[in-house]
């Protein structure tokens, strides 16, 4: 792994638990010295995103509160540094594209390690 | 009493969450639109306490579709919507230049695949999940009345049996339904699930 990669901050946004526990395991694995924040909401995110800006971002959608694509355009409107993945089990086109058009990857949940690795290769961006 | 601890209740709703983003991506198939569909709430109760807790927040009749599975735990799960919603639901994926006597003529083919779907999204994303199998009967469609689905829970009902219930919401074509998806459980069966889902937490690390 390149060694810029070292030292990131990610924000996990996710309303279950295991869903968040999952992602930060799998991400600690390959980079144990990452930091990891995490967000239940939205609202939530975006607040913490205003205390930190994270490096990357995992977000949920379908979550209590606004939808995780909303938060994802207004983090990204403020803070367009941030790369995010968004991790759906809806996997509609429209929700897909929606996605994409925010510059954002879409990643089908379940979370697995596997689901994780693409959202890890996003966030190292083009080599 | 609660039967799942948080963890494994939010598992459980995880795992129904994804069944339902497949379920999801079938439906927009056929209507040509986007379809919202999700679990907000999984929650086990005794069989008893289902006639209080689900069935009189509506009057009239039902629509169910029901399909018996088995594998490391048997159960039956039934998709239930008030036939109203049902029809309307039937509408929107039949196209609603139809006349009402032609979508009655279609409303059970159309609520055996909506079943169909849902419930075999549901089981596939708990089955690859908890890497297990589960083998499914055919949906079966009945119309019937509050009573008559109690009457149907009574017949299985014992001190041990419990349902698992599924809080659904549908959007199809802008038009919000709402409907429950209920799984009726011996309580071996149960505890079957409920092992299922600890051994998938442990895999994962969490328990």
């Amino acid at each position: 792994m390149a060694s810029n990669d070292s030292g990131k901050t990610l924000l996990i946004v996710d309303d279950s638990k295991v869903s968040r526990m999952v992602i930060k395991a799998n991400v600690l694995a390959v980079h144990p010295d990452w930091q990891v924040m995490e967000a239940g909401t939205g609202e939530e995110a975006i607040a913490q995103v205003e205390q930190r800006i994270p490096d990357y971002c995992t977000m949920d959608i379908n979550m209590p509160g606004m939808l995780g694509t909303d938060a994802a355009a207004q983090i990204l409107q403020a803070h367009p540094s941030v790369r995010i993945a968004i991790f759906s089990a809806n996997i509609q086109e429209a929700v897909q594209t929606r996605a994409q058009q925010l510059g954002a990857l879409f990643v089908a949940k379940p979370v697995t390690e596997k689901s994780i690795g693409q959202a890890l290769l996003h966030f190292r961006g083009p080599l | 009493m609660s039967i799942l601890n948080e963890i494994e209740r939010d598992a459980l709703t995880e795992i129904f969450n994804v069944g339902a983003g497949r379920a999801a991506q079938s439906l927009s198939e056929i209507v040509g639109d986007e379809v919202r569909l999700s679990v907000p709430s999984v929650e086990v109760l005794r069989t008893a306490a289902i006639d209080e807790q689900v069935l009189p927040r509506t009057r009239g009749r039902f629509a169910t579709v029901s399909q018996k599975f088995d594998g490391p735990f048997d159960a039956e799960a039934v998709l239930l919507f008030t036939e109203d919603r049902a029809l309307s639901i039937v509408r929107d994926m039949m196209g609603s230049q139809m006349s009402l006597d032609e979508l009655a003529e279609f409303e059970r083919e159309a609520m055996c695949e909506l079943g169909n779907i849902i419930l075999n999204a549901c089981l596939s994303a708990m089955a690859d999940m908890l890497e297990i199998t589960l083998n499914s009967s055919l949906p079966q469609y009945l119309v019937s009345s509050p009573e008559d689905i109690s009457d149907r829970l009574a017949a299985t009902r014992n001190d041990d049996s419990y349902v698992l219930v599924l809080h659904i919401d549908l959007v199809i074509e802008k038009h919000q339904t709402d409907g429950h998806l209920i799984f009726l459980l011996s309580s071996s069966s149960l505890h079957a699930l409920v092992e299922n889902v600890q051994r998938y937490l442990g895999k994962i690390g969490l328990a």
